[in-house]
């Protein structure tokens, strides 16, 4: 069992939302009106790129490649697979700030920029997504997807994502073949309904599934991945916010 | 940005009060969404827009300003973040400062044609008010009829509005020194509309670029609110429907009765609640009611409306913002009677599951789902009589199986208008300057303002004030929280046991709570006139006196727009809600400090009633000293004290 954040490109209105939930999320104190005075600043690891056309946009972020280019480069050893085998994580106290990670990353999504808890205050590090892995251990999603009002970013096994993506395609194919009940009757939206309601459906039980799941047994889980958290700490935010 | 799952569902993280938890529970079990349940859907908000940096005002944007630096720093015009949050919050007072004008100016129109004989189901209820608010903005009154004094006093206040006039006709209120102050910064107002209009017109793009003179017309605007539209329609309504005098009532979903058909009043305006309770007495429709099984007919208020009808007529009040869906999950209620202002579109939704009717009443304010009855102030008496008509029609839909009144109600005093304080005190402000000065009471805080979802329901409203009673700190409230002290029991003249000994006694030896209730939120100006009566009676300018302000859980634009006037009349005012400025230091800095400088009074936020009322007491003890008079010096070791006791109950 895979969970990501699965990205519906053709959903993100480029609000920027996730962005901003982003930042905050990885600041010392949580609080946004807070967050933007902090040092060093807290650095978003989601960033929404207008796309080719007007009125598109993508909202990129590390995939947790496996194997990871990055880790495979990285010399000092500073990135690293967390325990559950999810997610790429990066130890900041140990990136030199050579950016071989960013040099073969196949998404560009590595940033540089000064972080609380390096070797020193100034230097630059590599920053990108920790998969929210403090929240995901309390049984929340990501805050990026939290803050996605438009399911463009939604949380989940991959199997399952993908596979609510699969349906969506087909009942948009069939109901444009007239094949639905409702298009039958001549509605010109009753392929985009078919379309969006496929979509819902699959998408929410698979979002519900991971929630009802992590609050059934998130205690005992969550425990024991925040206690390796504090043992060896691994760039996550927690670590961050001890400056 | 903090949201968890289940973080903020449990009932007293919503509110404190029983009769909301248990309609918060039942709304729950019968699947009926609510406020709560609208705002976790919206959470996490968007950030950009709770800090300000968001701006829709033209079409090539909109635009955002990144807060953390990497992103824009400037809209495509060029915008800076000081720019973007200065216009929004300049438009946001005009919108509150428009909504309480145009409220003003519906009352002064119906004023208007009363005098010219015009309507039905007005008259001057307060000849003496009227021949002496007549004089003193320079009508004759010697000699002339009451009709002819009407007459040219409508014409007078409606120069108010447009520009020809160049000034208030109630300005002379201000104390002189306050005028010099506004004139010396360039924020007199000089007519209500256009203060407003002019506002809309430098917030387009490419007008004023200077954060620091827009945020000075943004007083300038709210002034022409507090000293203008709210003004007007405080004192027209008095004229028209009687000043208040001390009165008691009850309050809470109490007040709705089992046997009776419920007609809720809900918005803001006097005019239609008026002729509706007089309409329910009427013998023809009681006896209706009757016919279908009920005991009588029951008008109770919600929000301001509440507010004005409780001040005038004792009228029971169910509740203030936070209310208005859950007194339809009573069942117990057969209309809802709504004109203007904070009345949720989700009421519609909410009715739909019970069998209220929700009528609506202003052709400006339309609710789809609603039954509309077009309110015209000239058949106003025919109109009333058809709506409770409509609502007595309705009782014999009730499901009784499903009504669930859910406590019983708690007294309240209301009715302190600024001449019900000074008749109480024998006409004069001295004896509440005497006891000033004395340190019997140390000084007043208005608690004003809305409720806000964000926060539990009336916490901090009440805790507020407890903490400044106990600290013989008189307290005069409006709006949402006078119903929130209404109901916690801390409004009638038992609750001086809450108070510090000074104002406790004071209260004992004239029979009245250590809270006034002083009215609506349009009547945020009587407590601006009484202000300037205590400066004008000491001979100094308001920003001297030991007083401040207090809009512990505001959400609504008008709210923003009283605070202006507050600050801009020179009371210092503490939010309990974050504004949407944050985004900007600069705009924060001369609101919380800058301001202070200019117009002797600012702002400042604080979401712990506990804190807010240490951070009230120190700024009344340093403008106690300012004043020669005794005070606490603010590294006392009370405030040690004081900080710990209020940890404790807030922990």
């Amino acid at each position: 069992m895979m969970r990501t954040v699965f990205v519906n490109p053709e959903r993100c209105i480029g609000c920027l939302q996730c962005e901003v939930a982003c930042a905050v999320e990885h600041s010392a104190s949580h609080e946004l009106a807070e967050a933007f005075h902090e040092v060093p600043l807290p650095r978003k690891r989601v960033h929404v790129e207008a796309g080719a056309v007007p009125d598109t946009s993508y909202p990129n972020k590390c995939r947790h490649c496996d194997p990871a280019p990055c880790q495979r480069v990285c010399p000092t050893g500073a990135i690293h697979r967390d325990t559950s085998g999810d997610l790429v994580l990066i130890d900041a106290r140990r990136c030199i700030g050579c950016a071989m990670c960013a040099v073969v990353c196949p998404f560009d999504v590595l940033t540089f920029h000064p972080l609380a808890g390096t070797m020193t205050p100034e230097s630059l590090v590599a920053v990108k997504c920790d998969g929210c892995e403090q929240r995901v251990g309390r049984g929340e999603v990501p805050a990026c997807v939290e803050s996605c009002k438009v399911d463009a970013l939604i949380y989940g096994e991959i199997n399952e994502l993908v596979a609510a993506g699969r349906l969506r395609e087909s009942g948009a194919v069939l109901a444009a073949a007239g094949l639905t009940p409702a298009a039958a009757d001549g509605d010109p939206l009753a392929g985009w309904r078919s379309f969006g309601a496929a979509r819902l459906s699959v998408n929410g039980a698979a979002q519900d599934t991971w929630v009802r799941h992590r609050r059934e047994n998130g205690a005992r889980a969550g425990q024991d991945q925040n206690a390796a958290a504090t043992q060896a700490p691994s760039g996550s935010r927690r670590e961050e916010g001890t400056s | 940005m903090t949201t968890t799952y289940d973080g903020g569902r449990q009932l007293s993280r919503l509110s404190i009060h029983d009769d909301a938890q248990q309609m918060i529970e039942r709304a729950r079990e019968e699947g009926v969404e609510t406020v709560w349940d609208r705002l976790r859907a919206q959470e996490p908000q968007c950030g950009y827009c709770q800090l300000g940096l968001s701006c829709r005002n033209c079409a090539m944007g909109p635009c955002r300003i990144d807060p953390f630096g990497e992103g824009p720093q400037r809209g495509v015009c060029g915008a800076d973040a000081d720019v973007i949050v200065a216009r929004n919050l300049g438009r946001t007072i005009a919108a509150g400062s428009s909504s309480h004008s145009d409220h003003g100016r519906d009352i002064l129109e119906v004023f208007s044609a009363m005098a010219h004989g015009e309507n039905s189901g007005y008259r001057v209820t307060d000849e003496a008010k009227l021949r002496r608010i007549a004089l003193e903005v320079g009508v004759a009154i010697e000699g002339r009829s009451t009709n002819e004094v009407a007459i040219d006093l409508a014409d007078e206040l409606m120069a108010n509005y447009g520009t020809a006039k160049g000034s208030l006709s109630f300005i002379e209120r201000v104390p002189a020194l306050r005028r010099e102050k506004w004139t010396g910064l360039g924020i007199t107002p000089r007519g209500i509309d256009r203060e407003n209009v002019e506002m809309m017109h430098r917030t387009h793009m490419g007008v004023d670029n200077d954060y620091v003179n827009l945020l000075l017309h943004g007083l300038r605007t709210a002034l022409a609110d507090g000293w203008g539209g709210s003004m007007i329609a405080t004192e027209l309504s008095d004229i028209m429907f009687g000043t208040p005098s001390p009165v008691t009532s009850e309050v809470n979903l109490g007040v709705l009765e089992t046997d009776q058909v419920n007609i809720a009043m809900h918005g803001h305006n006097p005019l239609l609640s008026d002729v509706v309770v007089t309409a329910a007495q009427d013998p023809e429709l009681v006896e209706l009611a009757r016919s279908y099984g009920a005991t009588g007919i029951n008008i109770v208020g919600l929000c301001c409306t509440g507010n004005e009808m409780l001040m005038r007529k004792g009228v029971h009040i169910a509740g203030n913002h936070l209310m208005q869906e859950l007194v339809l999950v009573t069942g117990a209620l057969e209309a809802m009677v709504v004109d203007y202002q904070c009345i949720m579109p989700s009421v519609v939704d909410v009715a739909k599951c019970y069998h209220t009717k929700i009528i609506s009443t202003s052709d400006k304010a339309k609710f789809p789902g609603a039954t509309h009855v077009s309110f015209d102030p000239h058949r106003g008496a025919e109109i009333a009589h058809d709506i409770v008509r409509m609502a007595v029609e309705a009782y014999p839909n009730r499901n009784r199986d499903r009504v669930r009144i859910p406590v019983a109600p708690v007294q309240m005093m209301g009715g302190f208008s600024v001449e019900a304080i000074l008749g109480a005190l024998g006409g004069t402000p001295q004896p509440l300057v005497d006891a000033i000065v004395a340190g019997t009471i140390r000084g007043a805080v208005a608690v004003v303002g809305c409720n806000n979802p964000k926060l539990a329901q009336d916490f901090e409203h009440i805790e507020l004030t407890r903490k400044l009673i106990e600290n013989d700190i008189l307290v005069l409230v409006t709006g949402c929280a006078a119903v929130a002290n209404g109901k916690a029991g801390q409004m009638m003249p038992a609750a001086a046991d809450l108070a510090g000994p000074g104002l406790g006694a004071l209260c004992k030896s004239l029979g009245i709570p250590p809270v006034l209730h002083m009215g609506s939120c349009v009547d945020n100006s009587r407590i601006m006139q009484l202000a300037a009566a205590l400066a004008n009676a000491i001979g100094v300018d308001i920003d001297s006196l030991p007083l401040a302000g207090a809009a512990p859980e505001w959400y609504s634009e008008k709210a923003v727009a009283i605070g202006a006037y507050v600050v801009g009349s020179g009371i210092t005012t503490v939010l309990g809600v974050q504004p949407p400025i944050f985004g900007s230091a600069n705009v924060v800095n001369l609101l919380a400090d800058g301001l202070d400088g200019v117009v002797g009074a600012k702002f400042a936020v604080e979401p712990d009633p506990y804190k807010a009322a240490l951070l009230i007491r120190r700024h009344i003890e340093a403008k106690r000293q300012g004043l020669g008079l005794t005070f606490i010096a603010s590294d006392d070791v009370r405030d040690e004290e004081f900080a710990t006791a209020g940890a404790t109950v807030g922990g």
